[in-house]
């Protein structure tokens, strides 16, 4: 009871995740707890292969853990959620359907009456900036307009926490400035609680209210950090002592990690 | 500069076919061969001119057309949804697995008394020697096509809400459609040859009816003229299944 009065939203409870292969088992995950309130936002930052998309996979109930649970609002996750809402690297749009199609998705599936959902639809094209491209198919369309399509029906659909799985390190580091910006708007403006995955140092500072720092394999949290930084975190902010401070705390405990891992392999 | 090019082959296959023609014209004319065996191309056209005008090779044409369009049809409005569902899961898979496995190596031909002796020789019989050819490998087809779908694109489709009737219809039905159709297109290809083989065997019309017919009163020249009209009506069917193939995918475009 008393987590839910606390505001969690999300409680990762002694998370292990084992994938067995036909050899060897990969520890991917091991004892991993935290918990995330409602309204943060969560930035997860550690080095390749270090169990960050496995972690947020569980969390929208795409695999199982091994042992323990993830909470979310009280009850346990216990398969895919669409309260979850999840956005993909690879955009993972339906390359069938227009930008307006791929949009009211959700809320086709959720029966929501035509005129209803393409007025929703079309609200949300608006606040991702693709106003004049809903008849356009995703083909079409250059990487960051289909990340901005991903980001409208992920929250078309209103889910009640949103996954980002490093969903602008596939882009063009000006595009990703652009949408970096877009998404700390979508923040302030919805509330949504959001889990935020990437390797960089520096988006985790400029979009996060949190950073966890994960160890190399098997994932376990390193450290975690809450970003104190003012908003908006501007040029002025990003050349502060502060940021500069955060930074090289982060960086230090992720190139520490880095090089366990590394030496992992080598072996 | 395209057209340019295009207009060039054009212009290349056309004299090519003309110079192939013309070669067979003119060995037959010299009497390089029996005219029961090969008849000129002229002959051939007489031919042509004669059945037109009395109305029978439209009426062949039409009659083995829509045997294969009914039985090509039926087979693959089967063949999709089975096919996709199916191709969506292991369990049912495994049930009819053994059973399409019998089914597939076994020719349409070999269906032919079976079905003679259960529907006579009609029109289902006809139809059933289609469906029988092409739905074993029309359903391979499309549950190969559905394991191209992207497996991100199913979890993004389930992740925002989507049932499983829901993936089958919105997901893996579009998005295996362009290998459907190619494959479909091999099968239209190969339900003619099921209704050839039919009309071949035992027919009132139809161009395998007409080619067998002009076999036994030895013209030669009706024979010949059969074939080429199953090759000018199966080109004319690809080009329209193509018009419609393109509305179909319109995001392929």
């Amino acid at each position: 009871m008393d987590t839910l009065t606390n505001g969690t939203k999300i409680s990762i409870q002694g998370v292990t995740k084992i994938f067995s292969g036909k050899r060897d088992e990969v520890i991917a995950l091991k004892e991993l707890s935290m918990d995330v309130q409602d309204g943060e936002f969560i930035v997860i930052v550690g080095a390749s292969g270090c169990g960050k998309t496995t972690l947020i996979n569980l969390v929208a109930g795409f695999e199982a853990p091994t042992h323990g649970q993830i909470i979310l609002d009280g009850q346990p996750v216990t398969g895919i959620t669409p309260e979850c809402g999840m956005i993909f690297q690879q955009y993972a749009l339906f390359p069938w359907k227009t930008v307006q199609q791929n949009v009211e998705f959700g809320m086709k599936m959720k029966r929501m009456p035509q005129k209803e959902r393409q007025e929703r639809a079309a609200r949300f094209i608006d606040i991702v900036g693709l106003k004049g491209f809903e008849r356009s198919y995703p083909h079409h369309l250059s990487g960051g307009m289909k990340q901005r399509v991903s980001i409208a029906r992920s929250l078309a659909n209103d889910p009640k926490v949103l996954l980002l799985d490093e969903p602008f390190a596939a882009l063009d580091a000006m595009t990703r400035q652009v949408l970096q910006e877009q998404l700390v708007r979508i923040y302030e403006k919805h509330r949504k609680t959001i889990i935020f995955i990437t390797h960089s140092i520096d988006e985790a500072l400029l979009l996060s209210s949190r950073i966890v720092v994960m160890t190399a394999r098997p994932g376990r949290i390193a450290q975690e950090i809450v970003n104190d930084l003012p908003h908006p975190r501007n040029a002025d902010v990003q050349l502060s002592n502060r940021y500069m401070e955060l930074k090289r705390t982060i960086w230090d405990s992720v190139q520490a990690e880095v090089m366990k891992s590394m030496e992992v392999e080598t072996h | 500069m395209k057209i340019d090019s295009t207009a060039k082959s054009l212009t290349i296959s056309i004299v090519s076919l003309l110079i192939f023609v013309t070669a067979w014209e003119l060995v037959c004319r010299l009497g390089f061969i029996e005219p029961l065996f090969m008849p000129a191309p002229s002959k051939i056209l007489f031919r042509a001119i004669k059945m037109i005008d009395n109305g029978q090779l439209i009426a062949h044409t039409l009659a083995s057309t829509r045997r294969v369009m009914v039985g090509f049809m039926i087979s693959s409005l089967v063949a999709i949804p089975f096919g996709i569902f199916l191709g969506s899961s292991r369990f049912f898979m495994a049930v009819f697995d053994p059973l399409i496995s019998l089914l597939r190596p076994l020719p349409s031909m070999s269906w032919i008394p079976l079905s003679l002796l259960w529907l006579g020789i009609t029109e289902t019989q006809k139809y059933s020697i289609v469906f029988m050819g092409s739905f074993a490998p029309s359903l391979l087809y499309i549950i190969e096509a559905t394991k191209s779908i992207d497996p991100l694109l199913i979890r993004a489709a389930k992740n925002l809400g989507a049932s499983k009737l829901d993936v089958m219809r919105e997901v893996i039905l579009p998005g295996s459609l362009p290998q459907i159709i190619a494959g479909l297109k091999v099968m239209l290809g190969i339900a003619w040859t099921c209704i050839i083989s039919a009309e071949l065997v035992a027919a009132r019309e139809g161009l395998g009816f007409m080619i067998m017919n002009g076999k036994e009163y030895f013209q030669t020249d009706t024979v010949l003229l059969g074939m080429v009209m199953i090759s000018i009506t199966v080109m004319i069917i690809d080009v329209v299944f193509r018009k419609f193939e393109r509305r179909l995918l319109p995001w392929t475009r």
